[in-house]
């Protein structure tokens, strides 16, 4: 028999071997801050001169999220958190369902937050989908802004709108803009913390990326 | 819309050939190779192997009504998987990257797997013209269980309109005595565009088939 000939691997193999190669992009490096409105021309400016992707103009995207919830059967662990991204600006891309674990801030020493993270393009009826298999639509709201890489890293600069019920233009929920810095890498890839924090200080001037404690967010409220 | 072929998957029932009876202590690879050897006399060549598997999942009890999530992969597909959720009547399916396999193991608390019941269909692949014809040997829980032939003719996008001659493909195939039948979902899908998720659909009704006998079917 010829090469060609022999069996297909199988999903639960390939799966596995990826798992095993550590090849699988599962963690999320996160530094997160925000601008004021009157700022933040000064800070897309300074991220057109740092970034690669600029030659053909700021790339901007219109995207909305629904975030849903799905509760431990046993009510012993935290509801498992699955969101779904839809692009309104280009509606025959797929959707993208994103699980995200807790973040671990770890000790002063670790330069990013990092938390597990799967993203996964979907098509077909995702909304559905979620709403039979048992989650529940915890909130859901806009996003619009600009998105910059540099290398292996992603820079978004963008603003949160409430979901307007009518057909009134959406409302801010803020006066400022929320920016973003990630990598998405397989596992013990730490050393991009390092990279990340670097580009966090050329920034500084304008804009402080650091690691958002949302615990303490919470009590704060 | 990303567009299909025209396909159907028709069941080998052991002890339907008229002319090639299957004896009853032969296995289903002797049926596969009676097949291939025909397919072979028609002009096929063997363009490799192929492999549909499905895993099914079952909701928590403490989730109310019982729902079942379908995980299905498909070789002419790589890069996908194929989820349906059956809930009551409905089935709803989403087509997803690899690693959707990876977010169904961050739902075990939610929906375990019912391993005794992964069943796949697995054999050789043959090109013929237009047609692509795959036999595979159903085995679950590496129990052979019966074969399923699948016939693809590449040029058409809509059952209805190649229905006729799929069936005469097959009977040709199979022998003039075999029933060829569309399942319930491709019945509801004749005049629609095909996709791979039909294909998917198809499998799925035969594997639910062949999950509730027990043992190998015979008629």
């Amino acid at each position: 028999m010829s090469a060609a000939n022999l069996a297909p691997i199988t999903a639960t193999d390939s799966l596995s071997q990826a798992l095993k190669a550590n090849i699988i992009p599962n963690q999320e490096y996160l530094l997160q801050g925000s601008v004021l409105d009157s700022a933040v021309e000064v800070l897309l400016h300074r991220l057109r001169g740092l970034c690669d992707n600029v030659d053909a103009g700021t790339e901007t995207f219109d995207d909305q999220e629904v975030c849903f919830s799905l509760r431990d059967p046993n009510q012993q662990a935290a509801p498992l958190m699955l969101r779904v991204r839809k692009a309104l600006d280009a509606r025959d891309m797929p959707f993208q369902l994103r699980y995200i674990g807790q973040p671990d801030l770890g000790d002063k020493s670790r330069p990013t937050v990092v938390r597990s993270s799967l993203d996964i393009a979907c098509s077909g009826m995702l909304i559905e989908f979620l709403n039979e298999l048992g989650c529940r639509i915890e909130f859901e709201y806009s996003v619009k802004g600009y998105m910059f890489r540099k290398g292996r890293m992603k820079i978004t600069v963008s603003k949160v709108f409430k979901i307007s019920q009518s057909s009134m233009s959406p409302e801010p929920i803020s006066q400022s803009y929320l920016v973003e810095l990630s990598v998405l890498a397989p596992q013990g890839q730490d050393a991009i913390g390092e990279d990340m924090r670097a580009f966090a200080d050329q920034l500084r001037p304008l804009v402080q990326l650091d690691k958002i404690d949302y615990k303490r967010l919470g009590h704060m409220s | 819309m990303k567009r299909g072929k025209a396909t159907i998957i028709c069941e080998v029932k052991n002890g339907s050939y008229s002319q090639y009876p299957v004896p009853e202590n032969k296995t289903g690879t002797y049926v596969i190779e009676l097949l291939t050897k025909r397919i072979l006399a028609l002009g096929a060549s063997q363009q490799g192997q192929f492999l549909v598997d499905c895993e099914s999942y079952l909701s928590h009890p403490q989730m109310g009504t019982t729902k079942t999530v379908h995980i299905l992969h498909n070789s002419e597909q790589p890069a996908s998987v194929f989820s349906i959720l059956e809930s009551g009547t409905k089935n709803i399916h989403v087509i997803a990257d690899g690693l959707f396999d990876l977010l169904m193991m961050k739902l075990s608390q939610h929906y375990t797997s019912k391993k005794q019941t992964k069943i796949e269909s697995k054999g050789p692949r043959f090109e013929l013209g237009d047609f692509c014809v795959k036999l595979g040997s159903v085995t679950m829980n590496q129990n052979f269980k019966g074969i399923l032939v699948e016939v693809e003719y590449r040029p058409c996008v809509m059952a209805n309109a190649v229905w006729g001659l799929l069936r005469e493909f097959l009977q040709g195939l199979l022998g003039p005595t075999v029933p060829v039948q569309p399942t319930q979902h491709l019945m509801s899908r004749m005049n629609e565009i095909y996709t791979p998720i039909d294909t998917i659909y198809q499998y799925l009704e035969h594997f639910s088939a062949y999950r509730k006998v027990t043992g190998m079917r015979n008629n």
